[in-house]
């Protein structure tokens, strides 16, 4: 046997390993690759605060360079000064310490403060655990593409920093940076088949383990109240406020009413909700209703909304259509409203069933007298009209009916920019500016109408959306924001619109088409066509996608594929069977492929072991210090008729195992032939034994 | 050694099962295969802290529903599931063979030798320990054979046997650590130590003086042949090994010396307790040897006929290391 004599290294056990430049770069890098992501949630100056404790590391560490033998240390009552300041800064900034967004701004900090006095590689190792739980965090505010894109960067990092601290100084794979990166990519890649079986077979919890706070956020969408201005304003922006997919043909516009916040009281300026909402009961489901399934975009609101009158009650966290809808995530009010129980602070899918129609009975007989109050003070002289109408028309049908006519005749104008009036606002705009948006229109009609008798309330809401044929589903977008009234005529709401009267394109098109070229319509909402406009569809059909297949693949999504393989009949322990099966067949298939390719390089020894055994069963067995062509020669002095034999069978075998590498094609394959025929020439090993005797 | 099976105790199912287990006994002969069946795997500390990471990425993103939280989670699952496969590769297929066994003095370093070949793939950070010893850490490359030395220090004399050798790996990322045990019936020989300060050899049988001629310096030069563990510094031929021209030791013609000298233990002192007079014992041979002078040998149940190589030496050497210490008594 050669033996390669080569340096061992010898490892002392008793101090705990210290980290090397090497290494220390690797953490560095890892942290900042996790920092980035997060840093646009965090106050800037504890996101920058923390990258720059990052960058004082990499600048002791160039010192320490400068200066061996003297490495910088940072005294550990600096780090104390520095957590407490940082955990007081938290408190300052935030309000309050224990908390969802504070404590990850305080293990953002600590993070850092941990590498700035991280000198062993258990303290490496304890890195790494807190970075991986950083690489969580940003999908708190957000689980676009995007945020996906930006956690793989930091992922293949800090695999590489493992492999990094797995290695010792002096072994000779612990130099390139390129090979480590490229070594972790490999195996993040044979991981993959887990990571998808647990992605898939990992049950998803029906709801929160713990309490979900609720996090004030800069979060857009319609609120419970309703000021001049206030929807105006949320029309100047273009996000997303959801997504519909429907199961059949798509309503109209003029039909596309998504019911949202009804607002009943009236303080002389703004319109608020009623306090408390007594349940109500849902719309029959029948013919002419529609069925579809709505992505909302989390607003921190408990309204979800539905076109028109919903049928159903959203039950986001439900089995599907042949399980019963859990009846506790959401109700609807007797206002034909439907609330979660908690605030929509993630994106929320569910399927809804709506009708069709502008007009439901009142929930209860005689309820008309709390949709009549009105301030005592205050806009007088639309107190005045309203008297006047009641006057000149006489059915509540007729009032309702010569105010709308009122509208149309007097020169009233539709803009996102109206003067804003102090006093007695509705007067101002029914009888100075006449120019609103649609918030002045339904709150100054239902005003009109309470005058006169009529029992009436703001309902607002999402008027329209946009209809992406990338990916076959309606863009709903905060500029679509819409408000209008309901009136309560012969014991029925009905919806009437007043902005429909005064414009209505706004209706029939979309708010840009209503507007003058000047207004400030968002971006998204004004374009019409062009390359812009189709990429941003494209874009939004991507999202939409992304929004579905991964980030809303919950429990109901994950129940549903079960249901389409065929495995939700399994119990739970079958289940996680069958993904230990799974796992090990992963693991078989992975060890069988390197299997594979040892057989291809080792022939010669699989040869060389079989001759071996033959010749040992034959009563020669190979010495351990023994080579290929000593063995041979002792073999040959036991046999001589064979020698030959052996002679090319360990002349071949030590070239091929011993001798220089072959490089021309095909000279190892004639040497491993070579070996296989002589092999072949040696007799049975009885016949061995016999020939000897 | 050959019949490692009759030296296991006839015992149940239960002794059978720990011997495969833990390898208790020196059970493995010339060549041992890593394979799935010797091969344990457990995480290591940092596996353990990467482990409780997880779980605690996998309750946040369950409890938030965060999808792509889970992703990471399960992503960096991966990554660890696949550093388990490659932990179990980096041992699997490994072949180890026992090479060497030292021979030292007492108070020395006794070396052991293992040979590791590749088994057809390139082994990183592989760790070799047995009880008492220091880790030693080589790698391998692909188609290599590299030898291992497991040092241990040798306080007392005796054969010592190597004993268990855990092999382990903690590659490729440090998560798991993968160990096999092997159990070769390799063992060293710990010769006593020579007495410092020792009085010098005895008379010979035949009258001649023992410190006459041949004191080291005066005997010729031989020639060189290659270093083994456990040469005296002195011998080593440091010139060679300054101009690099590897390691060997110089031997020296023993032709010049005086007669032969007895060694005895009945000559010894009865005052000296026996591992004193071993130790006197071992200095004189050495004395001898360095004055390039035949000597034979006789302690109380074994003697040795006088001779001079050095083969003589170190079998004189072995019978003083194995004297059983009740035996002079």
């Amino acid at each position: 046997m050669t033996t390669v004599a080569r340096g061992a290294r010898r490892r002392a056990t008793a101090a705990p390993p210290a980290l090397t430049a090497a290494q220390t770069r690797w953490i560095g890098a890892m942290i900042v690759c996790a920092q980035l992501p997060q840093a646009p949630h965090l106050p800037w100056w504890i996101a920058g605060f923390g990258i720059a404790l990052v960058g004082l590391r990499f600048v002791l560490l160039r010192r320490d360079r400068a200066r061996p033998g003297a490495p910088a240390r940072i005294p550990s009552w600096t780090l104390v000064l520095f957590a407490v300041a940082a955990a007081l800064a938290v408190r300052a900034s935030y309000g309050y310490l224990v908390g969802r967004d504070p404590s990850v701004a305080f293990l953002y900090i600590l993070i850092a403060i941990k590498f700035l006095e991280a000198r062993t590689v258990r303290d490496g190792s304890v890195l790494v655990a807190l970075v991986s739980f950083l690489l969580v965090t940003p999908f708190f505010h957000g689980q676009s593409p995007v945020a996906a894109l930006a956690a793989l960067p930091a992922l293949l990092v800090l695999g590489a920093t493992l492999d990094a601290l797995a290695r010792p100084a002096d072994s000779p794979f612990a130099a390139a940076p390129r090979a480590a990166i490229l070594r972790t990519a490999r195996l993040f890649v044979q991981g993959i088949p887990i990571a998808a079986l647990m992605f898939v077979l990992f049950p998803r919890i029906a709801g929160p383990l713990w309490g979900v706070p609720f996090e004030a956020g800069a979060t857009t969408g319609l609120s419970d109240s309703m000021a001049p201005g206030s929807i105006s304003e949320l029309s100047l922006s273009d996000a997303v406020a959801f997504r519909v997919d429907f199961d059949g043909a798509v309503p109209p516009p003029a039909q596309r009413y998504w019911r949202g916040p009804v607002l009943s009281r009236f303080d002389g300026r703004a319109w608020t909700m009623a306090p408390r909402t007594a349940p109500g009961t849902l719309a029959r489901f029948g013919a002419g209703g529609l069925a579809y399934t709505v992505t909302l975009e989390p607003h921190g609101k408990p309204w979800l909304f539905a076109l028109e009158l919903p049928a159903s009650l959203p039950d986001p966290s439900g089995g599907g259509e042949d399980e019963p809808p859990a009846r506790g995530y959401a109700f609807v009010s007797s206002d034909q409203q439907l609330l979660a129980r908690v605030p929509v602070t993630q994106v929320l899918r569910y399927r809804q069933l709506s009708m069709l129609r502008d007009a439901f009975p009142e929930a209860e007989r005689g309820e008309g007298a709390d949709f009549l109050r009105l301030p005592s003070r205050g806009n007088p002289r639309t107190m005045e009209l309203g008297r006047d109408l009641r006057a000149r028309g006489g059915s509540d049908a007729a009032v309702v009916a010569a105010a709308l006519a009122w509208f149309r005749a007097e020169p009233f104008f539709y803009t996102l920019m109206p003067p804003l009036a102090e006093r007695d606002p509705v007067d101002a705009f029914l009888f100075d500016t006449r120019r609103g948006f649609c918030e002045h229109f339904a709150g100054a009609f239902v005003v009109m109408m309470r005058a006169a008798g009529v029992p009436a309330r703001v309902v607002t809401g999402y008027q329209g959306g946009e209809w992406n044929p990338r990916g076959g589903y309606l863009i709903v977008r905060q500029s679509d924001a819409h408000a209008w009234a309901e009136v309560l005529v012969d014991g029925t709401w009905r919806r009437v619109d007043p902005t429909a009267t005064v414009a209505p394109s706004r209706i029939e098109m979309g708010l840009s088409y209503a507007m003058a070229d000047t207004e400030p319509v968002p971006l998204f909402a004004r374009l019409d066509s062009g390359w812009l406009k189709t990429s941003q569809l494209a874009l939004d059909a991507l999202n939409h996608a992304w929004r579905t297949h991964v980030v809303g693949f919950n429990r109901e999504r994950q129940r549903k594929l079960w249901r389409d393989v065929g495995i939700d009949r399994f119990a739970g322990w079958q289940l996680a069977a069958l993904a230990a099966a799974l796992g090990v067949a992963w693991a078989g298939i992975a060890l069988g492929l390197i299997g594979l390719r040892r057989a291809t390089l080792d022939r010669e020894r699989a040869l060389w072991s079989q001759a071996c055994t033959r010749l040992a069963q034959a009563g020669l067995p190979r010495q351990p210090h023994e080579g290929p062509i000593a063995y041979a020669a002792r073999a040959s002095r036991r046999w001589p008729q064979f020698a030959i034999a052996f002679s090319a069978i360990a002349e071949s075998y030590a070239t091929l195992r011993y001798g220089p590498p072959r490089t021309r094609p095909g000279e190892r394959d004639a040497l491993v032939a070579t070996l296989a025929r002589a092999i072949d020439v040696l007799p049975a090993a009885g016949d061995l034994r016999s020939a000897a005797s | 050694m050959a019949s490692v099976a009759a030296q296991l105790p006839a015992a149940g199912a239960w002794a059978r099962w720990r011997e495969r287990l833990f390898r208790l006994a020196p059970g493995d002969g010339d060549c041992v295969v890593l394979r799935h069946s010797r091969i344990y795997i457990l995480p290591s500390r940092r596996g353990w802290t990467m482990i409780g990471a997880l779980a605690i990425m996998l309750l946040t993103s369950l409890n938030y529903a965060l999808s792509l939280g889970l992703g990471v989670t399960f992503l960096l699952s991966g990554l660890v599931a696949a550093a388990l496969l490659h932990a179990f590769r980096n041992l699997s297929g490994l072949e180890i063979r026992p090479l060497a066994a030292g021979e030292t003095f007492a108070g020395g370093r006794l070396v052991y030798t293992l040979a590791v070949g590749s088994g057809g793939r390139t082994r990183d950070g592989l760790e070799f320990r047995a009880a008492g010893t220091a880790t030693a850490v080589i790698d391998v490359p692909d188609g290599d054979t590299a030898s291992v030395q497991i040092e241990r220090p040798a306080p007392s004399r005796g054969r010592v046997a190597l004993g268990r050798v855990t092999v382990s790996s903690t590659q490729p990322l440090g998560l798991w650590r993968a160990w096999s045990y092997v159990h070769f019936p390799l063992a060293g020989i710990v010769f006593p130590e020579p007495e410092p300060g020792a009085p010098p050899l005895p008379r010979g049988a035949h009258g001649q003086d023992a410190s006459a001629p041949g004191q080291g310096d005066e005997t010729e030069f031989a020639g060189l042949r290659e270093f083994q563990a456990g040469d005296p510094p002195q011998r080593i031929a440091w010139k060679a090994v300054a101009r690099g021209a590897g390691w060997y030791t110089k031997e020296f013609d023993g032709s010049g010396g005086g007669g032969p000298v007895a060694l005895e233990w009945a000559l010894l002192p009865r005052t000296l307790d026996v591992e004193t007079k071993l130790s006197r014992l071992a200095a004189w041979v050495l004395m001898a040897e360095h004055a390039a002078r035949p000597f034979s040998l006789a302690v109380p149940g074994a003697s040795l006929p006088a001779g001079q190589d050095r083969e003589h030496r170190r079998a004189a050497l072995t019978m003083l290391a194995t004297l059983p210490a009740g035996a002079a008594t």
